[in-house]
């Protein structure tokens, strides 16, 4: 046979398998990115459509008149007095005068649930402001109970039949006439972030969980940095080559592998139990947070501190720069965007953790605004996952905005990453 | 050249000259490596890289105020040696020196030797150039802040001026020294590089093929620069090009494999080079 001199038909008859070949394996990626996206779009309209209502909430608009000799207070009374007298009672009859016709005990009972028990905060604290209402009749929107908010929202169908239907054909029919006459309606739910946890839905907010969360990441963030930064930079700059580093940094990896939930174990058994720390507080949060984000951080800026050119570590050293001033003249500002973004990886892992927050008592239900980080708190994944834990159907959409609030914050805490990387990211 | 070449072929041809040791293990450097006044002197220096050795027995002087070159194949531990001098090997865990480095008489690599203080009298230019990402400015502040040469930031200015103008880049960069280092050309980067090592004033400056990535009119520059340089500093410098080492050394070291083979005056080696491995190397025979 003879032998062609070059090859150039041989190349032309394999171009093609290769032409295809690459497009096979574009399409089988965008096949893949298509999935993902889909996945994502569902999850993210899945929560947002769930979560919407709640940022609205049911608002019943009454006119109580506040009389000072039933309520047993004078002018002068003091702030305690107002903390004991009965508000109940003007609301009760703010309604019974709304609807004369509920005469009977039960059917009273029934129209006492039109407004959340919260309503009588509401009127305790708007007199508390302005005691000269104290006599007056006021006209004040209050905060509608959880049912008759399902039944606005649309989350509890009229069109039912009685029996089906959590609210009954009598209170339905209240309800639908002051939804008629507008005394019925939709306001922006200022309370879902300026109150703390309750076992009444309409009156549950996630402010509690936010501080707490807040406050844990800070513990977290000011224990693990500069723990974590200093340890990768003895690690790479200083740290001699021998069996016991070896050691170290294999145990540093495994570290970043152990199950969470035995880092809360062990802040349970050492921090809460040895050192008696207080139970369910953000400091322990953090602590042990702090000991789960750590490999993380250590991992992330060893390897930005690796990648810094040796070129630049050599001007330095060439110069007279002592080892210390050539790190952190020169190395560490040239790794700190990928140390940043480690640190901001770590925190959002951290920010996400639930199962070692559970071991140290953070899951208890904690209805006071955390003032501080030894307050008893809880954290945005573990509200979220006690949310969805509840029976009362409120709660739904509180759950799916907990989780939206969460992925709110990982965001953001991402845009920051993303900033901070952009500024300190110099050009060679 | 071509009178070297057919000699060398004549001899080929005829009976090898035994005169010349070519099995490098047993070679002896051939020529004057002790100078009158020397700068540096090295006397059987041996670096090793783990177990791997990568210079044997160097024994060379540098002359003070004298441009040494230092040429010789890839590989052939010419760099190593360099980095020797100012201590640069001691970042390197796996490198161990032996042997005697004497800095105007004193060992450098005695324990009471500060490998800083060293870096700050035997400065050190790069192959690649590396300004720090910083202002061409603060690239050549560095080095008299860290060391504390300046009282107040008028001497500073005046110092980095004087780097800079000594550096031949001053003129270039005036407008912009405020500015990033790293937005210069490649050429002006390494006159930067070499305006920074002589802001720190020191005694000798070590340069590590200064021009390899530069283009011929901007190593044409630095060559100038080394000339002018030498009034005034001690220079040993790392080159592949000879015609280089020929422009701008007075004298020149031949490396083969880690063994210091030829040194002599730089007319001379690339005239009439005594080694046969030098003469190889010189008429591009191998390298």
């Amino acid at each position: 046979m003879n032998k062609p001199i070059n090859n150039t038909d041989q190349v032309k008859l394999s171009l093609k398998k290769r032409y295809f070949k690459e497009k096979v394996f574009k399409s089988a990626g965008l096949l893949a990115i298509g999935i993902a996206f889909m996945f994502l779009l569902v999850l993210l309209t899945d929560i947002i459509t769930k979560a919407m209502p709640a940022f609205s909430q049911t608002q019943v608009n009454l006119t109580v008149s506040i009389d000072a000799d039933e309520l047993g207070l004078k002018d002068d009374s003091s702030r305690e007095d107002f903390m004991a007298a009965d508000f109940r009672q003007p609301i009760r009859q703010a309604l019974r005068d709304r609807f004369p016709e509920a005469t009977k005990r039960k059917v009273k009972k029934e129209l006492y649930t039109l407004v959340s028990i919260g309503a009588e905060y509401q009127l305790r604290d708007a007199v508390l402001e302005n005691p000269a209402l104290l006599g007056q009749s006021v006209t004040m929107d209050f905060i509608a109970d959880d049912d008759v908010d399902a039944v606005i929202k649309g989350a509890i169908d009229r069109t039912l039949p009685e029996s089906d239907r959590r609210v009954k054909d009598q209170k339905l029919g209240w309800i639908l006439e002051m939804e008629a006459s507008g005394e019925v309606h939709k306001t922006f739910n200022w309370l879902f972030f300026s109150a703390g946890d309750s076992r009444e839905p309409e009156l549950a907010g996630i402010k509690g969980a936010i501080l707490g969360s807040l406050y844990t990441l800070l513990v977290t963030l000011a224990l693990s940095f500069p723990v974590a930064v200093a340890a990768a930079i003895y690690l790479e700059e200083f740290a001699p080559k021998n069996r016991f580093i070896d050691f170290i940094e294999i145990n540093i990896n495994n570290l970043a592998a152990v199950p969470s939930i035995v880092f809360g174990l062990l802040g349970l058994a050492v921090f809460i139990n040895f050192f008696s720390m207080p139970r369910s507080a953000p400091l322990v949060g953090g602590i042990v947070l702090s000991l789960m984000t750590l490999p993380t951080i250590i991992i992330a800026s060893r390897s930005a501190i690796k990648a810094v050119p040796p070129s630049l570590r050599e001007a330095a050293l060439g110069l007279g720069a002592s080892k210390m001033q050539t790190v952190f003249h020169h190395v560490l500002p040239a790794a700190l965007p990928g140390i940043l973004t480690g640190t901001i990886i770590g925190m959002a892992q951290a920010l996400g953790e639930t199962a070692p927050l559970l071991m140290i008592g953070m899951v208890a239900f904690i209805v006071d605004i955390p003032q501080s980080i030894g307050d008893p708190s809880t954290v945005l994944p573990i509200q979220v996952f006690l949310w969805a834990d509840a029976p009362e159907r409120g709660f739904l959409e509180k759950t799916s905005a907990a989780i939206l609030v969460l992925l709110v914050f990982l965001i953001a805490m991402n845009a920051v990453a993303i900033r901070l990387r952009k500024k300190f990211e110099k050009k060679w | 050249m071509n009178m070297i070449a057919d000699t060398m072929t004549a001899n080929m041809d005829n009976k090898p000259e035994p005169q010349v040791n070519l099995d490098i293990e047993y070679t002896e450097t051939v020529g004057a490596y002790t100078c009158d006044d020397a700068k540096i002197s090295t006397r059987d220096v041996n670096v090793f890289y783990d177990t791997n050795q990568a210079i044997h027995d160097v024994s060379l002087d540098v002359g003070r105020n004298e441009v040494i070159a230092l040429i010789g194949p890839s590989g052939c531990g010419k760099s190593t040696f360099l980095r020797c001098l100012n201590r640069m090997n001691d970042t390197i865990d796996i490198c161990r020196v032996q042997g005697k480095i004497l800095l105007d008489g004193e060992n450098i690599y005695s324990k009471k030797q500060d490998p800083v203080l060293l870096r700050a009298r035997v400065g050190m230019v790069f192959q690649k150039p590396n300004p720090f990402p910083k202002s061409i400015y603060d690239n050549v502040a560095y080095g008299p802040r860290i060391h504390g040469l300046t009282k107040n930031k008028a001497e500073l200015d005046d110092l980095v001026e004087d780097a800079l103008v000594k550096a031949g880049l001053f003129d270039e960069v005036k407008d912009r020294l405020h500015g990033p280092g790293t937005g210069l050309s490649g050429g002006q980067q390494q006159r930067l590089c070499i305006a920074r090592t002589i802001a720190v004033q020191p005694e000798v400056i070590l340069m590590d093929e200064p021009a390899s990535a530069l283009d011929p009119i901007a190593t044409a520059k630095i060559e100038e620069l080394i000339n002018e340089l030498r009034k005034n500093y001690t220079i040993v410098i790392v080159t592949h090009s000879m015609q280089q080492a020929a422009r701008v050394s007075q004298r020149t070291a031949y490396f083969h494999m880690g063994r210091l083979i030829e040194v002599g005056d730089t007319n001379k080696i690339f005239t009439n080079p005594k080694h046969e491995l030098t003469e190889k190397y010189i008429t591009g025979r191998f390298g």
